[in-house]
């Protein structure tokens, strides 16, 4: 953590959260705070509630216990967080454009803005030429970045991304993660990102989020968070680099 | 096995089943096997239709007829469509009205017949009540199920845009998502207020039921048929404009 982000007032600060459905507890205890331009990536077994807890930190699920705080978007044409799901989720009845822009509206923007708006994030992940298609003509790969796109053009202060990249190919894989890190240095964002895929999570993140499952029958919760020290450039390559994947692995499966 | 068959093809045997039906109806009238009193014959049918259309009688009965159905349409549609959202998005108004609308679900709308003359009289006002709730429980059964049936997940996302307020959800999710379901309803319900308006203008209000009615009492069975064709052209006049309409508006779909 930088001195700056010390000093700054965090985008997100959650305290002791747990959360569950009908009264039983599937993950409890989480505790997180997250300044402009962090970084954090969750890892952990399929089922564990990495996807719930997306949606609590989100706001869009109430905790059952804890709180969590988002401070609202500092300017009235962008909004205080956004989310990419785990499944594309674009509303068939818009063309591709038309659901980039459902974040946009309601802000203050004028039309042609809104278009503007909508065509730079599609630009970045390569679908510009796609705006005026139905959704159901994209590809599962392609209507995922569209759902990107309609994440990062509200341009939030908060990006939760839950296995953004999971369902696309190899080579698009790459380039979207390299554009993440661009990204990155480009805006104040700071990004909550769910992988199951443990390389994707120390090549990106500052911090790893690792949940675990609890002694029979408790709930999941953060069995650790490691620090990522490496520059963002060429991680791959950096000699901490394998080790701490190695090191991530170990941790999972001994949860 | 399985007998496939081109467009063409199809439309072939389609028109020869219809003209195989007339002739061995004119056939069987002409040979004395079904007694003329009963039925007309179908060659004699343009010629009534033709005195009829001479005389203004069809376009006044048409006329007449078609203002009421669309009065009923449009009332039962509107109404069916508006409660049945309503009742699927409001929990709180779909428990209040839940067994008053099981109650009164089962009454065909020709039972209300009775009321609809005591509070309207016998005239078009009428007519267009009892058509109209037909159409109703149609819509509304079709849009109830219709938004009751989107995926929550739409709704998650119009949350995490920005787009929880209870218009913004109606107008970008509900009534998009549930586009399908409620025009198939509508459809139907231009269907069903057919069936009913000739029922509904048997006792005496002015339009094609009536003109039936008053030929039947004079053994007129081929201006009968004249008008049983009308509806049956009106019908598929109508449902072939909506059809249009619907796929344009569904255009989205795959
Ligand atoms: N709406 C719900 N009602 C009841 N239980 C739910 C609901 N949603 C999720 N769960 C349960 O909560 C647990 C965590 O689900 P969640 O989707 O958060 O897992 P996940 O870690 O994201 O898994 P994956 O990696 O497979 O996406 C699962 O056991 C799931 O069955
Ligand atoms: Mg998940």
């Amino acid at each position: 953590m930088t001195d700056t982000s010390m000093t700054m007032h965090p985008v997100l600060s959650a305290r002791n959260v747990s959360l569950g459905f009908d009264g039983t507890t599937i993950l409890a205890g989480v505790d997180l705070t997250l300044h402009p331009q962090e970084f954090v990536a969750v890892v952990g077994a399929s089922g564990v509630g990495k996807s719930t807890l997306l949606r609590a930190l989100a706001g869009l699920l109430a905790p059952q216990s804890g709180r969590v705080e988002i401070p609202a978007a500092i300017t009235p044409d962008t909004r205080a967080w956004s989310m990419v799901f785990q499944a594309p989720r674009l509303f068939p009845w818009r063309r591709v454009r038309g659901n980039v822009e459902l974040g946009l509206e309601g802000l203050s923007l004028s039309k042609a803005e809104r278009r503007r708006r909508a065509l730079e994030p599609l630009a970045l992940v390569g679908l510009d030429e796609f705006a005026e298609r139905w959704p159901h003509t994209l590809s599962g790969g392609q209507q995922q970045r569209v759902g990107i796109a309609r994440a990062l053009a509200v341009q939030p202060r908060v990006l939760f991304m839950d296995e953004p990249f999971s369902a696309l190919d190899a080579i698009t894989r790459r380039r979207l993660q390299q554009e993440l890190v661009e990204l990155r240095r480009r805006t104040e964002a700071a990004i909550v990102f769910i992988t199951h895929d443990i390389e994707e999570a120390v090549l990106l993140a500052d911090r790893v989020m690792v949940l675990g499952n609890g002694e029979m029958d408790q709930p999941a919760r953060v069995v650790e968070t490691l620090e990522v020290d490496m520059p963002l450039d060429d991680r791959r390559d950096h000699p901490e680099f394998a080790p701490l994947v190695q090191r991530v692995e170990t941790i999972i499966g001994n949860h | 096995m399985m007998v496939v068959m081109t467009r063409a093809q199809r439309t072939l045997y389609s028109v020869l089943g219809l003209i195989g039906f007339l002739l061995f109806w004119e056939l069987s009238l002409r040979s004395g096997l079904l007694p003329g009193s009963l039925v007309p014959l179908p060659s004699s049918i343009p010629g009534v239709l033709w005195l009829e259309l001479l005389d203004g009688i069809w376009f006044d009965v048409v006329r007449s007829s078609l203002s009421h159905y669309s009065v009923g349409v449009l009332l039962g549609s509107t109404l069916g469509i508006a409660v049945g959202i309503s009742a699927a998005l409001l929990p709180r108004f779909n428990a209040a009205h839940a067994w008053l609308a099981r109650l009164l679900r089962p009454i065909p709308p020709l039972a209300w017949i009775p009321f609809a003359i005591i509070w309207f009289g016998i005239n078009p006002s009428a007519a267009a009540f009892i058509i109209s709730i037909g159409v109703f429980w149609i819509n509304y059964f079709a849009s109830y199920s219709a938004v009751h049936s989107i995926d929550p997940g739409y709704d998650e996302v119009a949350r995490a845009f920005g787009q929880q307020r209870f218009l913004a959800r109606l107008t970008k999710v509900s009534l998009p998502a549930a586009a399908p379901g409620i025009l198939s309803g509508l459809r139907a319900g231009l269907g069903q207020g057919w069936m009913t308006v000739v029922a509904a203008e048997l006792f005496g209000i002015p339009g094609i039921g009536q003109r039936m009615m008053e030929a039947s009492s004079l053994l007129a069975t081929d201006i009968v048929v004249v008008y049983m064709l009308t509806i049956a052209a009106l019908y598929a006049t109508f449902d072939f404009l909506f059809m249009v309409v619907q796929r344009r508006l569904l255009r989205w779909q795959s």
